[in-house]
């Protein structure tokens, strides 16, 4: 039986400031937080209602409430710069060719022109231009792209991989269990960015998927442990032993009872998880390491102009602003949806 | 023939020596006849009656009209003299600390691959047997005198008498010769000896010491004006190899006190250093000197200007931009030499084995632009070969030969390569050629690249894919031939024979025959300007390869390496200081000074 047969369901109005805890199915939450997700556990056989996402949106508190906005326009931003730029003549509506703009360069004349570097904002370039006369906004709006490809296929790699892993050894406890957290204890223990470095230095090419997919690799020894701990619980509920009991099969029992419930506390941690991914891709921008130029990235923006600092310090402003920012929205709604299935879980 | 461990012996330091590559240091003892100009922003007058003379030269000094440090009239048009301040009093005594960009290597003189930052500390620790003239020459320093033989095979030097190390322990011929042992197993030194063909060298008297050589060489003094001639204690080298690194023993103006690597090394005055100014006293004239690595190069700058530091070290024209735009009461001691930006390709690879594609991409490569893109419009200079304007060496021949930024002659040169059917590549008629051009990490030539990037391909002949490898990495990809169109720095302001010789030598016998590009006629003249003492004669040879450059073009140039020393007004002497003939030295080349006569003024 699913956690959903449970006969509870928290309502819509959580206030924040609920602990999470990641082995909350297991044990008693600790401290005073027990009473307050006691206090919204509905004892009841009734179904729980699922909640719309405007629901869920005007339950947030209002600094998450703007961090969900904040997202939202980074996550269609992002987007709007794959659009074809042949059904706009060219270049997209409000946005500008992010890597030709190098002094207006023209090709057909073979010509430099005249464009401003290091232009303050103005209305012509709302947040200025770069050292090669680039247009600040539209590099920035293109720079999300990147993030958000990263966020999206490196958490997803670590959430499958690393999800599966820590649900499946879980389970199944034993040897498996043990070698398994062993590798994941040494992957652990290794320094992170050195790891990361060697294996962007072995991957020499550096595309973007593959940036990704390396960035991944290394959040699959956290999602392993996160996903372990609640399989752990979540195996020692009565819903489990009543499987159990009347004969279910094991594979059953994984797909059926204990993944479902891993999966909203990884979704959660997946969420916050993916501005340290952010971060760590604007790291190896930084270095040289990920996506290469002219492809704008908010890391290889803010390496780009750190060299001018002293000139316009707009131009790693913007991109450390909008680096900053997208971290605190992702953190501040990935805690949130954390605490709101923390009280989900402690309703089971 | 050369063999495989010789070669790679050679590879490290003239690597290094050649490039440090495209991120502003390159290596090891710049000199020579560079552009500098010094300008001091919103000082006064100085009343004061010197003590003592130098020389008559008038200082070269210019003074920013309101103390903004708007030294516009540096911009573009620099001055080009290196002249000694005679106006100020010269005085004993004071403590200044130098900011550099990074950590020296080490203090080995035969180990330690040694750039700009780790050259203020050689410099000041030990001496060369030959140093540089302001004029490009090279004169005796440590020695008295060199002498050669009539084929350039054998030189001898005169030692000078009375010149102890800072152990206590006194130079002869027999420590010069024990320090040969030494050089030939030190990685930096190894390969340098190796490429000078130097095959012994002998004590042939209490300071008499005799270099033997396996080929003529009429530029071994220059030989001598670096590694090769910084004279350390070979007892105490070979007594404590790696303790060496920390606690040096030379015959330099300073001796190190302490040293906390990455953070601070103290320098402080060796008592009984032989050489003395023109009036007779001791120099030097510092009681200390701390060199901090701030590797940051805004950061360094704050420093300098809130007066953490007394004397900030650049090699980058944005650094050079903004200290002049900073204001503030500082002298600004600028260089441009021969050292100048630019890249190269692989020519053993295709496309690059088509002199179309080299010619092509060369004429879509605008300077202005990618020195504007530096930081660098009104600070460096186009460069058409090895040698600046003004240098001797310098060519108009060559200057008018090397092709001007010709968007449309490029994209006609490279698209007759690819409607060739018998194109290089492999590809298809009528497909672009694939470019990879990799630089390292540094912001100023990311910007750079994608000038270059932008240009290339929006020709529609060119797909350009950008790489970028930390430094290391930049090299060792060039010293195994596994790059394509790749950034480099070119040139010194040592005698030709240091950079073009091996440049020009066969690839599988020179590895720092980076463009893999071989031309007998090229290397016959390098040859034969090695065993001549003509400097026209030597002059047209070099002359004609340059010339071979702008025909065949292996390598591209982005402009002149300018470096800066930012001092605070009341540090004199850094530029001015004389050899013991009483000409003048070379100056700061390279923002790498000689610390021996420079002066606090109180």
């Amino acid at each position: 039986m699913a956690d959903t047969e449970a006969g509870t369901s928290a309502p819509a109005d959580i206030p924040a400031g609920v602990p999470g805890h990641e082995d909350r199915h297991a044990e008693p939450v600790m401290g005073a937080g027990v009473e307050a997700i006691e206090a919204y556990v509905v004892p009841t056989g009734e179904k729980p209602k699922r909640q719309s996402p405007w629901q869920v949106f005007s339950s947030m508190p209002f600094f998450v409430k703007l961090s969900a906005i904040w997202l939202i326009l980074v996550v269609a931003g992002a987007i709007y710069t794959q659009l074809d730029t042949s059904l706009f003549d060219g270049n997209l509506p409000l946005l500008q060719d992010p890597n030709l703009q190098t002094n207006n360069f023209n090709p057909e004349a073979g010509e430099f022109g005249t464009g401003e570097r290091l232009e303050a904002p103005s209305a012509a370039h709302w947040l200025g231009t770069d050292a090669l006369a680039r247009d600040t906004f539209s590099r920035l709006v293109y720079g999300a792209w990147v993030s958000l490809v990263v966020a999206i296929v490196a958490v997803a790699f670590g959430f499958i991989v690393g999800g599966g892993l820590g649900s499946l050894v879980g389970f199944v406890r034993g040897r498996t269990e043990t070698f398994t957290m062993s590798i994941i204890d040494v992957i652990l223990a290794f320094p992170a960015l050195i790891l990361l470095l060697a294996l962007v230095s072995i991957f020499e090419v550096r595309d973007l998927f593959i940036i990704s997919i390396v960035i991944g690799f290394l959040g699959i020894p956290a999602y392993t442990r996160v996903a372990r701990a609640n399989s752990l619980a979540i195996s020692n509920r009565e819903f489990v032993t009543a499987a159990r009991a009347i004969g279910t099969k094991p594979r059953r029992i994984l797909w059926r009872e204990i993944i479902p419930n891993v999966v909203p506390t990884m979704l959660a941690y997946a969420m916050v998880a993916s501005a340290f991914v952010i971060v760590v891709e604007g790291s190896l921008s930084f270095l040289g390491l990920s996506v290469q130029p002219p492809t704008s990235t908010w890391g290889n923006m803010i390496n780009q102009a750190r060299s001018d600092v002293k000139v316009n310090p707009w131009q790693v402003l913007f991109p450390s602003l909008a680096l900053t920012f997208t971290v605190l929205a992702l953190n501040q709604v990935g805690d949130f949806f954390q605490k709101r299935n923390a009280v989900r879980a402690a309703a089971l | 023939m050369t063999s495989r461990r010789t070669r790679r012996l050679l590879a490290v330091p003239l690597a290094l020596g050649l490039l440090v590559a495209a991120c502003g240091s390159d290596d090891d003892d710049d000199g020579g006849e560079g552009t500098t100009a010094t300008t001091a922003a919103d000082s006064e007058p100085d009343t004061t009656e010197p003590e003592t003379e130098s020389t008559d030269a008038e200082p070269d000094t210019t003074e920013a009209p309101d103390g903004d440090g708007d030294a516009d009239e540096a911009e573009g048009d620099v001055d080009t003299d290196i002249e000694a301040d005679v106006e100020s009093v010269r005085s004993f005594g004071g403590d200044i600390v130098i900011g550099v960009e990074a950590e020296a290597t080490g203090l080995r003189p035969w180990e330690d691959a040694c750039a700009e930052p780790c050259l203020v500390l050689h410099r000041a620790i030990f001496d060369q047997l030959v140093e540089q003239a302001a004029d490009g020459t090279y004169q005796p320093w440590l020695a008295e005198s060199i002498t050669p033989n009539d084929d350039f095979t054998v030189w001898t030097v005169m030692l000078r008498p009375d010149v102890t190390f800072t152990d206590g322990t006194p130079l002869t011929a027999q420590t010069v010769a024990d320090m040969f042992p030494i050089q030939q197993a030190g990685a930096v030194t190894a390969g340098l000896i190796a490429g000078a063909g130097l095959e012994t060298v002998e004590a042939t008297g209490d300071l008499e010491v005799t270099y033997t050589l396996s080929s003529p060489n009429s530029a071994f003094p220059a030989v001598l004006a670096n590694a090769t001639g910084r004279v350390f204690e070979p007892a105490a080298a070979a007594a404590d190899p790696d303790g060496f690194s920390t606690n040096p023993v030379g015959t330099g103006p300073f001796v190190v006190d302490s040293r906390d690597l990455d953070n601070e090394t103290v320098l402080v005055r060796n008592d009984n250093y032989w050489l003395v100014d023109s009036e007779g006293q001791q120099l030097p004239y510092l009681d200390s000197v701390s060199v901090r690595p701030i590797p940051d190069e805004g950061t360094r700058l704050d420093a300098q200007l809130s007066g953490t530091i007394d004397v900030m070290q650049t090699l980058r024209q944005g650094t050079i931009r903004d200290a002049r735009d900073a204001g503030g009461d500082f002298t600004l001691l600028e260089f441009q030499g021969s050292n100048t930006g630019g890249g190269m390709f692989n020519t053993a690879l295709p496309p690059y084995d088509d002199v179309r594609v080299r010619r092509g991409l060369i004429l879509m490569n605008n300077q202005e632009a990618v020195i504007e893109a530096l930081g660098g419009t009104g600070i460096s200079q186009q460069t058409t070969q090895w040698f600046s304007a003004d240098s001797p060496w310098y060519s108009q021949a060559v200057a008018d030969a090397w092709p001007d930024f010709d968007f449309d002659a490029g994209v006609a040169s490279i698209t007759e390569y690819i409607n060739d059917p018998a194109r290089s590549d492999g590809k298809a008629p009528g497909e672009p050629i694939d470019v990879e051009l990799s630089c390292p990490p540094d912001p100023t030539l990311i910007a750079a690249m994608q000038v270059i990037e932008q240009v290339w391909s929006g020709s529609g002949v060119v797909n350009v894919n950008l790489t970028q490898f930390d430094q290391a990495t930049h090299i060792n990809n060039a010293l195994t031939d596994i790059h394509q169109a790749h950034c480099w720095r070119w040139s010194s302001d040592q005698d030709p024979s240091i950079s073009i010789n091996p440049f020009v030598a066969p690839p599988e016998a020179s590895p720092v025959n980076f463009p893999n590009y071989y031309n007998q006629e090229w290397f016959d003249a390098a040859q034969a300007a090695i065993q001549t003492d003509d400097f026209d004669e030597r002059k047209a040879l070099y002359e004609s390869i340059m010339l071979g450059l702008a025909e065949e073009f292996p390598i591209w140039y982005s402009g002149g390496t300018a470096t800066l020393l930012m001092t605070d007004p009341e540090i004199k002497g850094i530029n001015g200081w004389l050899l013991p003939s009483g000409d003048l030295g070379v100056g700061f080349p390279g923002a790498a000074p000689r610390l021996q006569e420079t002066w606090v003024e109180q």
